[in-house]
């Protein structure tokens, strides 16, 4: 069943794997390796056609270009300012939902998840016109508030079908010797349950994190100006009416691929349980 | 709700710590002015409006060009600004003709504007009224490589036949004649025009665009013809590159000539070319006599409908229109100024191009995607593009060009 280490195959078998990976590596990184090199090439560089040469020189000035050329700084803070909040919101809407689905036994409990799991199959492009009219009939539209709303909203029905079956999987018992003790709801959520699924939470954090952060689509249709944008949608805006500075664009996207890979970095652990953990119930 | 909550705090402290805001009225423009240039000559001049009316404040909401083209559809019904960005001739019809735009004739009136933009006049009125102020133009041609002119022994041609005989030179060594880079479509549309131009004359030119002529005329199948000439010596698979990817063909030697706009030269000289080699002329002469026409795209500002502080828009309007102004600012945007009194700077491209666009008796262009409606621009660059790909699909392009005026101009 499962992969075997690769001390016990055959030495061909092992040499060949040596040389396999790094290969794969290289062609696996070979984009990301052409946006690093290009956000360092001065932009004579591509006027002359040199796109994939050395750079006639390092070009570190592009990465400071960025922040003077655009509002970056602002984008960037738009970000956190949308992300941050959809994390806490859909984390913490997913939490009390998952709970009530999987520890109170009620008429249509399977229908309402199942309506929260459906959520997730609808292609988010065919809301695009209505949740615009929705926010601009709100007066939420191109604001901050609308935007992390609007994904609080859609995160919530993953999370919760994540949460629901985390807590699911936790033994009933638990739960029900609290009850027998006199425990209140509120108290066994908080005092058993809560402590209980702290990795699902962190887990949920990372990937919600991520996921909205780098959504574009909503970016583009929820938010006009550099006030309200996140850097996602921001990026474009260093292409200039004429010219597409791509050595730019490649430092500013460098740049804000930074915090999802930190947090990819610092909380690893959490990130390939996350993964795993709806997986196996 | 407590997020909306702690916003609302937050904005009713931060209005009672700053009365002195209160007093000021503002004054928002939403513009496309992206790119550094533009952006430093926006900066100056909403520096210099605040500074004479101290009393206003301009909010600057600045977003990508490409991104604007589709913005601008819903701030102007959703969150409609004081000010925005557009462009002259057809490309503001749509906005005219819903209502989204104010009529500005007043401003013009009252400023004397029918004289001192009297160049952008007829692609600023709609319907007998002014739908806004124009700031900038510039003009297109042909930029080209001294260096590789010299190597050849070429002549740079006063007329069409002139600039083909030259092809044959380029092509006998290695080099080729015209480059352009098609992917966005564009670049085509602006050799179409001035073959059109050339071959046919302004108002031909205009009456097509308006859907007045059918695209299976004999006469639009001659400027097919004349391009057709030249389609040997042109750089091969041009729609796959970016207009930009192609400057470095010049800039290499690789070709010779290029059909761009003025904001071309940034590039060609930011790949190392410079006066000495780079060179721009005016294009060549193919009907004989017919008065000569140019191509110029003029941007502009607009007062949408929805605009909450008119009376400070039109202010606005009448300050931008300014000869002083306009030349300031075109110095910074390294464009030409459309007020007649306005002066140029000493640019030996934008010289000349002021030469060719204030002596063009036959009448100025705005381009192809902003004299014919939109529907029609993207088909028929699209049928450019094919063209130049496959000069033999020419009678399908025509009739597929055809069926689509006959649909876009119905009403």
């Amino acid at each position: 069943m499962f992969p075997r280490p690769i001390q016990t195959m055959s030495p061909a078998a092992r040499t060949a794997y040596k040389i396999a990976l790094p290969v794969m590596l290289i062609l696996w990184l070979l984009p990301l390796l052409g946006v690093a090199m290009t956000s360092l090439r001065p932009s004579s560089d591509l006027a002359q056609g040199n796109y994939f040469g050395m750079p006639s020189y390092l070009a570190f000035s592009n990465y400071l270009d960025v922040f003077r050329n655009s509002p970056f700084a602002s984008y960037m803070l738009n970000s956190f300012r949308v992300t941050i909040p959809t994390m806490i919101g859909a984390v913490a809407l997913s939490c009390l939902t998952g709970y009530a689905l999987a520890v109170y036994k009620f008429k249509g409990n399977l229908l309402i998840f199942f309506i929260f799991v459906a959520g997730n199959f609808v292609p988010f492009q065919i809301l695009m016109v209505p949740v615009r009219d929705l926010t601009v009939k709100m007066g939420l539209y191109d604001t901050i508030t609308g935007l992390a709303l609007f994904h609080i909203a859609f995160q919530t029905g993953f999370c919760t079908l994540f949460m629901r079956n985390f807590i699911k999987a936790l033994p009933r018992e638990l739960i029900e010797a609290a009850r027998v003790e006199g425990v209140g709801e509120w108290q066994i959520f908080w005092h058993i349950v809560l402590p209980l699924v702290r990795p699902a939470i962190a887990a949920l954090s990372v990937l919600i994190f991520t996921f909205i952060w780098n959504d574009y689509f909503w970016a583009t249709v929820l938010t006009t100006g550099a006030d309200t944008q996140p850097i996602t949608a921001g990026l474009q805006s260093l292409n200039g009416q004429w010219v597409a500075a791509w050595q730019l664009v490649s430092a500013g996207s460098i740049l804000a691929a930074l915090p999802p890979v930190a947090m990819f970095f610092l909380m690893q652990k959490h990130f390939i349980a996350g993964l795993t953990l709806g997986a196996v119930k | 709700m407590k997020l909306l909550k702690t916003a609302a705090i937050a904005a009713l402290v931060a209005g009672m710590a700053l009365p002195a805001l209160a007093q000021q009225r503002t004054l928002t423009l939403n513009t496309d002015a992206s790119d550094p240039a533009p952006k430093a000559a926006f900066d100056q001049l909403i520096k210099g409006f605040e500074a004479e009316n101290p009393d206003v404040h301009v909010v600057v909401n600045i977003f990508d060009h490409e991104g604007y083209k589709t913005a601008i559809r819903n701030f102007l019904t959703a969150d409609s600004p004081d000010l925005a960005n557009w462009y002259a001739g057809n490309r503001m019809a749509p906005f005219v003709k819903s209502g989204q735009f104010m009529d500005v004739s007043d401003v013009w009136q009252e400023n004397g504007l029918k004289d001192s933009l009297a160049p952008a006049l007829s692609s600023m009125t709609i319907d007998g009224k002014q739908w806004g102020v124009p700031y900038t133009y510039y003009q297109w041609g042909i930029y080209y490589n001294k260096d590789v002119y010299k190597k050849v022994g070429a002549e740079v041609p006063k007329t069409w036949d002139e600039f083909i005989s030259n092809c044959k030179k380029f092509k006998a060594a290695g080099i080729d004649c015209l480059t352009t880079g098609t992917k966005a479509l564009w670049p085509a549309a602006g050799i179409f025009d001035y073959l059109d131009l050339r071959t046919n004359g302004y108002d031909f030119h205009m009456k097509l665009t308006n859907g007045e002529i059918p695209w299976t005329d004999d006469r639009v199948r001659k400027v097919f013809a004349e391009w057709a000439k030249v389609l040997p010596y042109t750089t091969p698979n041009v729609s796959a590159i970016d207009w930009q990817d192609a400057v470095s063909n010049i800039v290499q030697g690789k070709a010779a000539n290029y059909v761009m706009g003025n904001f071309a030269v940034a590039t060609f000289k930011d790949g190392g070319m410079t006066n000495d080699t780079l060179g721009f002329m005016d294009f060549p002469e193919i009907t004989p006599g017919i008065p000569r026409a140019e191509e110029a795209p003029t941007d502009t500002i607009h007062i949408p409908a929805g605009a909450k502080n008119v009376a400070d828009a039109k202010k606005f309007l009448a300050y931008v229109a300014r000869a002083d102004v306009q030349t300031k600012m075109n110095e910074t945007l390294g464009q030409l100024p459309i007020n007649v009194q306005s002066t140029v700077g000493d640019d030996p491209y934008l010289q000349a191009g002021f030469k060719i666009l204030s002596t063009a008796d036959g009448g100025i262009a705005q381009f192809f995607d902003r004299d014919a409606p939109a529907a029609m621009a993207k088909a028929g660059m699209e049928g450019f593009q094919e063209f130049m790909a496959y000069p033999d699909h020419l009678d399908a392009i025509l009739e597929r060009l055809e069926k689509m005026r006959k649909r876009v101009y119905k009403n």
